[in-house]
């Protein structure tokens, strides 16, 4: 279990940074397959995706984008943490056994709202940029 | 120094990105009961997006008084001003 962090609002910085990593496997697919309904070939089906030109089965983009969750949630602004916004985009796809990078980093802060922007992005361990984007959290006093 | 009319014309760029309506053109009178997105988030994208455009801060108690957007180009021309 992840130790979450506890940042109040006063305390985060612009600039702060905070990362973590993060392998797909087969057991997320298929509990993300559950709560979604998602049965898209595309995800499940190994000859569907290849004869499409993709290399194997790829990662629900909305899988990876549910580590946002983690990143404000538990991260970056941690316990204090309320998501009003996510914007993301999927550059690049993702296949099952890769491992993400996610970083987050506070671009902005709203005084008057206790609001803070997160830019985020996950790159693979290639170092290319899978998911990127953004995220706004209110920090609860 | 910015004057208001030119306060006005950034401030509705600001409105057609936050909206997503280029066609939305405002005037003093407005508020939230005109636009129908106009809610909560949508006030911080504004306030994000004003502060960041005019490099200036609102405080909330200044915030909280506005009741349209005449009062809101008052409000960022007195920041501009300081």
């Amino acid at each position: 279990m992840i130790p979450i962090k506890q940042y109040t609002y006063d305390e985060i910085t612009l600039g702060q940074v905070a990362n973590f990593a993060v392998t797909i496997t087969e057991d997320m697919m298929s509990k993300f397959r559950d709560i979604s309904g998602d049965v898209n070939p595309l995800h499940i089906s190994e000859d569907f995706a290849k004869d499409k030109g993709y290399t194997g089965r790829v990662v629900y983009g909305m899988l990876s984008a549910s580590f946002l969750s983690t990143m404000a949630g538990m991260y970056l602004p941690g316990e204090n943490c309320v998501i009003h916004a996510v914007e993301v985009k999927f550059p690049l796809p993702v296949y099952l056994g890769q491992t993400l990078t996610f970083t987050g980093e506070v671009v902005s802060k709203v005084d008057a709202y206790n609001t803070i922007e997160l830019k985020v992005s996950a790159t693979n361990s290639n170092n290319q940029k899978v998911l990127r984007g953004k995220i706004r959290a209110g920090v609860l006093k | 120094m910015l004057n208001r009319e030119e306060i006005r014309k950034n401030l509705n760029l600001i409105f057609q990105d936050v909206f997503d309506d280029t066609t939305i053109e405002i005037t003093d009178e407005m508020s939230a009961k005109d636009i129908e997105d106009w809610d909560s988030l949508a006030q911080i994208d504004l306030i994000v997006a004003s502060e960041g455009t005019f490099n200036v801060k609102f405080g909330i108690s200044e915030i909280a008084q506005l009741k349209n957007i005449g009062d809101m180009l008052d409000l960022i021309e007195r920041k501009l001003c300081q």
